[in-house]
C-alpha cells in the first residue's frame, strides 16, 4: 500500500502524463473547483442582495423591525462566511488573512443586534409609596413618575404597589416566552394586517395561558394583603401599564397597552397577565414596528393601586398641545371615570385656563354627555346611560379646574417641561393623580397663504368645526371605518373617517392621510398618535359619515378645520414634508450600526496594491475581494494547468477570432483536443446569448471625431501611457470568456475602455443574475463620464440597477427568468461593440442623439 | 439527477409534516424525525445523503446534533434551519461543518435548491475519493 505523502505527492507533483485515470481525476479536480466557484457565487450574489436591501431600509422609508435586522445580519455573515471558505477550497492557504478579518467584523457586528441585557435583580414588588424616579428601570417611567410627585409636590395618589420589571423578567424566562415569541415574528410578515392580528392573537393566548412562577404570585399576594389591611378588606383595584421605555423622546405610547379597571382581589393574577399580553396587541405591535421601537428592553411593569370611584375625571395639558405659543391649560373633563376621555368614546367639557395669576377660566364648552363610566360595586366598570338633565351640566366647577390648572403647571414646573395629567375627583371632591407624562406638541399654521386663500379654488368647504386633534393639511379619499375588520381593507394614503375617536384606530395611522371623527377629545389617544406621527386630524364634526362619502377624494385643513371636496393643491403645495419615523429610532440605529461593519465598500481598485485581505473593512470589502481573486484563481487555474482539454481555446468562426474561451467544466458541448472551438459546441447558455448580441449588427467603426474630441484623447496619452487602469493584468490582456453551461464571465478591452460581464443563468430563477462593469477609455474624465452615464441611462430602461462613480459603471440585475436574462446578455454584448469609442463624441449633442437613437433603435429589434 | 436521501430533523410536528410532503413531490426520498436523538439513532441503522437539522429543539439541540453527526459520518451534508437568527449560532454552525444555513420561513425552491447544491457537493467528493481509492489498488 501507498504511504498518504506518496500519494499527496503523486497529487501535487505536477507532472504531466496524462493517461486515462489521471485525466479523470482532473476532469473531477476541475468539476469539484466549479462546484465550489458556483457557490461562492450564489452567496456572492446572496450577500450583494442583502446589502441592497439593508441600504434600501436605511432610508428610513419603510419600517422594520428588530427581526428584520438580526435575519439580515445573520443571513449576510453566514453568506459572507461561505465566500470565504470556497476561496479557500479554491485557493488553499493563501488568503489566511481573510478568517481574522472576518471574525473581527462580526465581533464588530454583534454589540449592534444583541438582544438588550436586562436587570435581573431587583424586587419583584415594590409599595407605590416608596418609588421615585431612581427606579424607572424598576417600575417603569409612569408609575416612578407618579411615586415622584407625591414624595415632592405631595399629590395625592392612589394607594398600591407595582409589579416591577424583574417580576416581568421572571415570568417570561420561567416559560421560556421569548425565543418563542420571536419565532413567532419571525415567521410573519409584519407589515400584513391580516398576518399581523393573527400573530397578536397568537402570542397573546401564549402570554395569557402561561403560567406565573410562585413567587410572583406570593409577592403580589402579599402586597395586596398588605393594601386591604391599609385600605379595607375587599379593595378593587386598577392595574395600569407602565412598561420600560416609555420615557423616551418623542414616543407617546399612548393608549398602546391594556388597563383593567376595579379588578377584584381574586382577579389579580389573570388581569396582570393580560396586561403583559396587551404588549403584543395588534396596536401595539403596529406602533413599534412604525416607530423602530425594539421590544427585548420592554419590560412590562404593571402599576396596581386602589380603584377610585370618580365623580368626575379626565386629564389636564398644561400647554396646548397643538399651539406652541398659546400658553394657556387646557382640561377636558367627563363625568364619572376619566376613560372615556382617553379613549375618545364621548364628548368631554373642556376648560381653557389661563395660567397668569391669578389663573381663571377664559373659555369652557359644556356638550351634553350622553354616558358616563361607572365602577360596579365587586368588580368591573360599566358605561351608562346619564339620566336627567346632569349630562348637560359641567363636569368641573370652576374652581376646580383652576385647581387642577395648578397642579399641572406645578407638575410641568417640577420636571420642566409641558405635561399631560390624568386625574380623578372623589365623593369628597379631592384630585387624585393617576398618571403624569410628558405632554407631545406640534405646532400648526398661524395664517394661510394669502394666494391660495384668495385662489379660485378654494370653493366653499363641505364643512367647518371641530377640533384641532392634530394640525396639518393633507388629501386623500374618504375611507369610513365602522368595525375593526375594516382595517383590513383600509387603503394606503386614505382619509380615515369614523364615528369615535378610539385608540383602537391608531394602527392605521401609519396608512392614514388623515383623521376626521363626529366624537373624540383632544388629549385622547388616538389625538396623541395622530400628533407623534404628523397625521392631520379633526374631532367632533357632527355627522361627518354622511356628509363624505366613501371613496370621495377630499381635502382637510386641521389648523383651519374645514374638509373640502376634491384635492386642492394650492392648499397642499407648502405641507411639509412627511415625517421620517424610523430615522435615529432604537432599531434604525441598530441596523445602521450594523450595516456600518456590512455595507460600506473601501475596497475599489483590484490593481492597487491597498486590495488585500488585511484591508478588509466591511463584509462588502470581503465579498468584493474574494469575487475578484476566485474569477482570478478560477482563470488562472485553467491557463496555468497543463492539461490540453481545459487549456483556453480561440473561438473560431470561419477563421480564428480575437476571443479566447476558457471552459470551467461543462460549458462545451464535446470534450476540445485542439487550440480551436466553434460556436456550435459551445453549450454555456449565457455565453451564447452575449455572442447573440455582439455578432448581431456590424460595427459601424470608430465615430466621426471632432478636433476636440481628438484633442482630449492626445491630452489623455500624454498624461497616461497606460489608457486602460491594469485591473486584472493578464487577464485583460484578452478577451476571455470563462464559461460552463449556466455561467460565463467575459472579460474585454475593446478600444480604450475595459469591462466585464458575469452572468449565471439556470433554470433556479433566484439564483440567476448579470453583473456589468465598464471602465475607462480614451477621451478626458468629462467625457468618459458622459458616456458611463449614457449606457447607464440605456440599462434602467431595461430594469438594471445601475451604479457610477466617476468614469466607472456598475449594473446589475437578479433573480429573473431565463428568457428575460438572455435578452440582457444579448443588449450587454451589442453595447459591448458598439459604444467602442464613444467617449470621443460625447461632448457633441447631436452626434450623441444620433447613436443613441441608433442604439435604441437596433436593442429594440434586437430582444423585440 | 439521481434520487437521494434526505433526513429532516425538526421538533415542530406540523412544519416538519408539510416540509417532508413538499420535499417527496420533489422526487427526493424524504424522512423526517422530530429529535436530534432518533436522527442520530436513525443514520445508525440507516443512511441518509442530506440532513436538514432545526437548531432550536428540546433535548439534543441542533448544534449538539451537528457535532455528533459530523464526527460519526463526516460526509453527510447537514444544512441547518432556524426560525431564530442568530448569527453567532449561524457562525458556529457553519464552523462545525454545516453545508448552510437558511432561517425560516423560506422558499421550499431554495431549500430544495440547498440540498441539490449540498448533494452535489457530496457527489464529487465521493467520486474524488473513489478515484483515490482506485490508484491505491494500482499502485498496489
Amino acid at each position: 500500500m501507498v504511504s498518504i505523502s506518496k500519494l499527496f505527492n503523486r497529487f501535487f507533483s505536477g507532472k504531466s502524463r496524462y493517461d486515462l485515470a489521471d485525466a479523470e481525476e482532473i476532469r473531477t479536480d476541475f468539476k469539484r473547483r466549479y462546484h465550489h466557484f458556483k457557490l461562492l457565487l450564489n452567496s456572492n450574489n446572496k450577500a450583494l442582495e442583502i446589502m441592497t436591501e439593508m441600504e434600501e431600509a436605511l432610508k428610513g422609508v419603510l419600517p422594520f423591525g428588530m427581526q428584520f435586522v438580526r435575519s439580515r445580519c445573520t443571513a449576510v455573515s453566514t453568506n459572507v462566511w461561505q465566500i470565504v471558505r470556497h476561496l479557500n477550497e479554491l485557493a488553499p492557504g493563501r488568503y489566511k488573512a481573510l478568517d481574522d478579518r472576518f471574525k473581527e467584523i462580526q465581533t464588530g457586528i454583534n454589540p449592534f443586534i444583541k438582544p438588550k441585557e436586562l436587570p435581573r435583580n431587583g424586587p419583584l414588588v415594590m409599595p407605590l409609596l416608596t418609588v421615585d424616579t431612581a427606579h424607572v428601570d424598576q417600575v417603569g417611567s409612569k408609575m416612578a413618575n407618579l411615586g415622584e410627585l407625591k414624595k415632592q409636590l405631595d399629590v395625592n395618589i392612589s394607594d398600591g404597589f407595582v409589579i416591577t420589571a424583574g417580576a416581568y423578567h421572571r415570568f417570561m424566562e420561567y416559560n421560556d416566552l421569548q425565543a418563542e415569541i420571536d419565532r413567532r415574528i419571525q415567521a410573519t410578515d409584519v407589515e400584513d394586517p391580516n398576518q399581523g392580528i393573527s400573530l397578536s392573537g397568537s402570542i397573546q393566548q401564549l402570554i395569557i395561558n402561561s403560567t406565573l412562577p410562585e413567587d410572583v404570585v406570593e409577592a403580589i399576594e402579599d402586597q395586596y394583603g398588605d393594601l386591604e389591611g391599609r385600605r379595607g378588606k375587599g379593595i378593587t383595584v386598577a392595574l395600569r401599564s407602565s412598561a420600560l421605555g416609555e420615557d423616551m423622546a418623542g414616543v407617546s405610547f399612548a393608549g398602546q397597552y391594556r388597563s383593567e379597571l376595579n379588578v377584584s382581589g381574586e382577579n389579580i393574577l389573570d388581569a396582570y397577565k393580560w396586561i403583559i399580553a396587551s404588549k403584543y396587541s395588534h396596536t401595539a405591535m403596529a406602533y413599534r414596528l412604525s416607530r423602530g421601537i425594539r421590544d427585548e428592553g420592554l419590560a412590562m411593569c404593571v402599576g396596581c393601586t386602589g380603584m377610585v370611584d370618580a365623580v368626575s375625571g379626565g386629564v389636564t395639558y398644561s400647554r396646548n398641545p397643538v399651539d406652541r405659543e398659546d400658553t394657556s391649560i387646557v382640561i377636558n373633563s367627563v363625568w364619572g371615570l376619566p376613560k372615556s376621555v382617553v379613549d375618545g368614546s364621548v364628548a368631554s367639557d373642556i376648560f381653557i385656563i389661563d395660567r397668569t395669576e391669578p389663573m381663571r377660566v377664559i373659555r369652557k364648552e359644556i356638550p351634553f354627555k350622553e354616558q358616563k363610566f361607572m365602577c360596579y360595586a365587586k368588580e368591573g366598570v360599566c358605561r351608562m346611560d346619564m339620566v336627567g338633565d346632569k349630562g348637560g351640566l359641567a363636569s368641573l366647577a370652576e374652581e376646580q379646574a383652576v385647581e387642577l390648572a395648578r397642579l399641572a403647571s406645578k407638575a410641568e414646573e417640577y420636571y420642566g417641561m409641558p405635561q399631560d395629567m390624568e386625574w380623578a375627583i372623589d365623593h369628597d371632591g379631592s384630585i387624585i393623580v393617576l398618571q403624569c407624562r410628558p405632554l407631545q406638541r406640534t405646532d400648526l399654521r398661524k395664517t394661510r397663504d394669502s394666494v391660495s386663500l384668495s385662489s379660485r379654488e378654494l370653493n366653499a368647504p363641505l364643512c367647518e368645526g371641530g377640533l384641532t386633534a392634530s394640525p396639518g393639511v393633507s388629501s386623500g379619499s374618504a375611507y369610513i371605518v365602522q368595525k375593526e375588520m375594516d382595517i383590513l381593507q383600509f387603503p394606503e394614503g386614505a382619509v380615515l373617517v369614523t364615528s369615535q375617536a378610539l385608540p383602537r384606530w391608531a394602527v392605521l395611522l401609519s396608512k392614514a392621510a388623515g383623521v376626521v371623527t363626529e366624537q373624540g377629545s383632544i388629549a385622547g389617544h388616538l389625538a396623541n398618535v395622530a400628533r407623534e406621527f404628523g397625521v392631520p386630524a379633526i374631532f367632533g364634526i357632527p355627522d361627518i359619515r354622511n356628509i363624505l362619502k366613501d371613496g370621495q377624494q377630499i381635502t382637510m385643513d386641521a389648523d383651519f378645520l374645514n374638509i373640502y371636496d376634491g384635492q386642492i393643491d394650492s392648499l397642499l403645495k407648502d405641507r411639509p414634508s412627511p415625517r421620517n419615523l424610523m430615522e435615529g429610532s432604537p432599531i434604525f440605529e441598530a441596523l445602521k450600526g450594523a450595516a456600518s461593519k456590512i455595507v460600506s465598500l473601501n475596497l475599489l481598485d483590484p490593481a492597487s496594491p491597498a486590495f488585500r485581505p488585511e484591508n478588509c473593512k466591511t463584509l462588502h470589502d470581503i465579498t468584493r475581494f474574494c469575487h475578484e481573486k476566485s474569477v482570478e484563481e478560477m482563470f488562472r487555474f485553467g491557463k496555468d494547468h497543463h492539461f490540453p482539454e481545459r487549456s483556453s481555446k480561440q473561438l473560431y468562426i470561419h477563421v480564428p477570432m480575437k476571443w479566447w474561451i476558457l471552459n470551467l467544466d461543462d460549458g462545451f458541448n464535446e470534450e476540445v483536443h485542439g487550440k480551436h472551438v466553434r460556436l456550435e459546441n459551445i453549450a454555456s447558455i449565457p455565453m451564447l446569448a452575449l455572442w447573440d448580441g455582439i455578432s448581431a449588427k456590424p460595427w459601424e467603426g470608430p465615430p466621426p471625431v471632432d478636433g476636440k474630441g481628438f484633442m482630449s484623447v492626445m491630452f489623455r496619452a500624454t498624461t497616461n501611457t497606460a489608457l486602460v487602469p491594469g485591473v486584472r493584468s493578464k487577464f485583460a490582456d484578452r478577451n476571455y470568456f470563462m464559461i460552463s453551461k449556466n455561467y460565463c464571465s467575459l472579460s474585454s478591452r475593446l478600444g480604450f475602455h475595459f469591462s466585464i460581464i458575469e452572468a449565471l443563468v439556470s433554470e433556479r430563477d433566484a439564483e440567476n443574475y448579470i453583473s456589468f462593469q465598464f471602465k475607462g477609455g480614451a477621451a478626458d474624465d468629462k467625457r468618459r463620464y458622459k458616456r458611463v452615464l449614457f449606457i447607464g441611462e440605456i440599462l434602467e430602461k431595461y430594469d438594471f440597477i445601475i451604479n457610477i462613480r466617476e468614469d466607472n459603471l456598475i449594473a446589475r440585475i437578479e433573480g429573473r427568468d431565463h428568457q428575460f436574462m438572455k435578452d440582457r446578455l444579448k443588449l450587454l454584448g451589442y453595447l459591448t461593440i458598439h459604444t467602442r469609442q464613444l467617449d470621443m463624441i460625447m461632448a457633441n449633442e447631436a452626434s450623441v442623439n444620433y447613436y443613441r437613437s441608433k442604439i435604441m433603435n437596433d436593442i429594440h429589434d434586437l430582444i423585440k | 439527477m439521481d434520487s437521494y436521501k434526505v433526513l429532516v430533523v425538526d421538533d415542530e410536528v406540523e412544519f416538519l409534516e408539510t416540509l417532508v410532503k413538499r420535499l417527496s413531490k420533489r422526487d427526493l426520498e424524504v424522512h423526517g424525525l422530530d429529535s436530534g436523538e432518533k436522527a442520530l439513532e436513525f443514520l445508525e441503522q440507516d443512511y441518509a445523503d442530506v440532513v436538514v437539522l432545526d437548531v432550536k429543539m428540546p433535548g439534543m439541540d441542533g448544534i449538539e446534533t451537528l457535532r455528533e453527526l459530523k464526527k460519526r459520518h463526516p460526509m453527510i451534508e447537514v444544512i441547518m434551519l432556524t426560525g431564530h437568527a442568530n448569527m453567532e449560532v449561524a457562525i458556529q454552525g457553519m464552523e462545525l461543518g454545516a453545508f448552510d444555513y437558511l432561517m425560516k420561513p423560506m422558499e421550499i425552491d431554495e431549500l430544495l435548491y440547498k440540498i441539490q447544491d449540498a448533494h452535489k457537493k457530496k457527489s464529487i467528493q465521493e467520486a474524488k475519493i473513489q478515484m483515490m481509492e482506485k490508484i491505491i489498488e494500482q499502485e498496489e
